[in-house]
């Protein structure tokens, strides 16, 4: 046990806590006063050499200005042109990623197929398809001539057989 | 002279309007008025002259990026310190990046803020000691978090207060008090010549 100011009633009073016992403790005790005195002295021996180096004369200052300048200008059209940029790969993969409904794309397989072979049919055929009645006419004319002439050759036989 | 400027950083809210922060040629002035305090603040967390510079500038492109977000709750000034000090935080998580700094930077620089004393007709002991004493303090402040370094340096190298101090880092008042209370007494371990403390 000593009669000195603890380790946190020195910190207290560094740190500006004021306190009647401190205060008189500190005019009669030697130790107690060089003590705070010397982290005192430390604290403002720190604050002044950081203070002094942070001291730059003008041209430091200006061109500090500059360089914020020109870096706030040129963020400016490059920020917007990253805006920009983001918002078109944003459109494009909406685009990209939208998936095709599966029953839709049955549906228009099956289309293209019928499609398909309907104009293989239509090149397939002879006659094109406006005249495929006048086709059916002539057929069906040339089938009852057929008849005709088989049927009177036949009675002809007949007549023969007499 | 500090206290002018301290006054002159901490600027009412109601004069953001009067700073207009919209266009690019009203930003100029704001940076002007802050620049100093900004790039010491930084210059006693990152103990890098260069470092301190970029990041000055950084802090500043990030103030301009985000002015839209400044609701005005607090005063230009603790808004700016309160970039720079997530800035300088950032910084010193980045071990890697400070490795290939220390590795190019110029040594001279860093030691120059232990050797600076504002005093050059000071006696040659006093010189000496003072040196001695800033050497002392560095060390235990290089061993502080990020945190408490911040709010060391922003007590006792910009006077701030407590409360201001509890918005540029978003604490309690409570709270800074007791980092506050911790660097000190580390440092006080320093001096004793014992160990870090924190």
């Amino acid at each position: 046990m000593n009669n000195h100011l603890s380790e946190d009633q020195i910190t207290e009073w560094t740190l500006g806590a004021r306190d009647d016992f401190v205060s008189r403790h500190l005019e009669t005790c030697r130790a107690c006063s060089v003590a705070v005195e010397e982290l005192r002295s430390a604290i403002s021996c720190f604050r002044d050499s950081i203070h002094a180096t942070a001291q730059r004369d003008n041209s430091f200052w200006r061109d500090q200005q500059l360089a914020i300048r020109e870096r706030v200008s040129d963020w400016y059209p490059l920020h917007w042109a990253w805006v920009a940029a983001m918002a078109m790969v944003l459109i494009a993969a909406i685009f990209l990623t939208r998936a095709p409904n599966p029953s839709q794309n049955k549906a228009t397989e099956d289309a293209d197929k019928a499609l398909l072979q309907q104009v293989q049919a239509d090149l397939a055929r002879e006659v094109p398809e406006a005249l495929a009645p006048a086709v059916l006419i002539a057929e069906e004319r040339n089938e009852i001539l057929t008849n005709k002439e088989q049927t009177k050759s036949t009675l002809k036989k007949r007549r023969e057989l007499k | 002279m500090v206290q002018n400027e301290r006054a002159a950083v901490l600027i009412p809210v109601q004069e953001k309007a009067g700073l207009g922060m919209t266009a690019l040629d009203d930003f100029t002035p704001l940076v002007r008025l802050h620049q100093q305090r900004i790039y010491r603040v930084l210059l006693g967390m990152v103990r890098d002259p260069d470092a301190a510079e970029t990041l000055t500038q950084e802090c500043f492109l990030k103030a301009y990026q985000r002015r839209a977000s400044f609701r005005g709750e607090a005063s230009v000034g603790v808004w700016l310190l309160k970039i720079a000090v997530n800035l300088a935080r950032d910084h010193r998580r980045s071990r890697l990046r400070e490795f290939w700094h220390r590795l190019s930077s110029s040594f001279e620089d860093v030691a120059d803020l232990e050797q600076r004393l504002p005093d050059p007709h000071a006696s040659q002991e006093r010189v000496l000691l003072g040196r001695e004493e800033v050497a002392t303090v560095w060390s235990a402040v290089e061993r502080l978090s990020p945190q408490q370094r911040a709010i060391f340096m922003l007590r006792f190298v910009e006077g701030m207060s407590l409360e201001e101090i509890a918005e540029v880092t978003s604490l309690k008042v409570g709270t800074v008090k007791t980092h506050l209370f911790r660097a000190v007494r580390a440092i006080r371990q320093r001096l004793k010549g014992g160990g870090a403390g924190e």
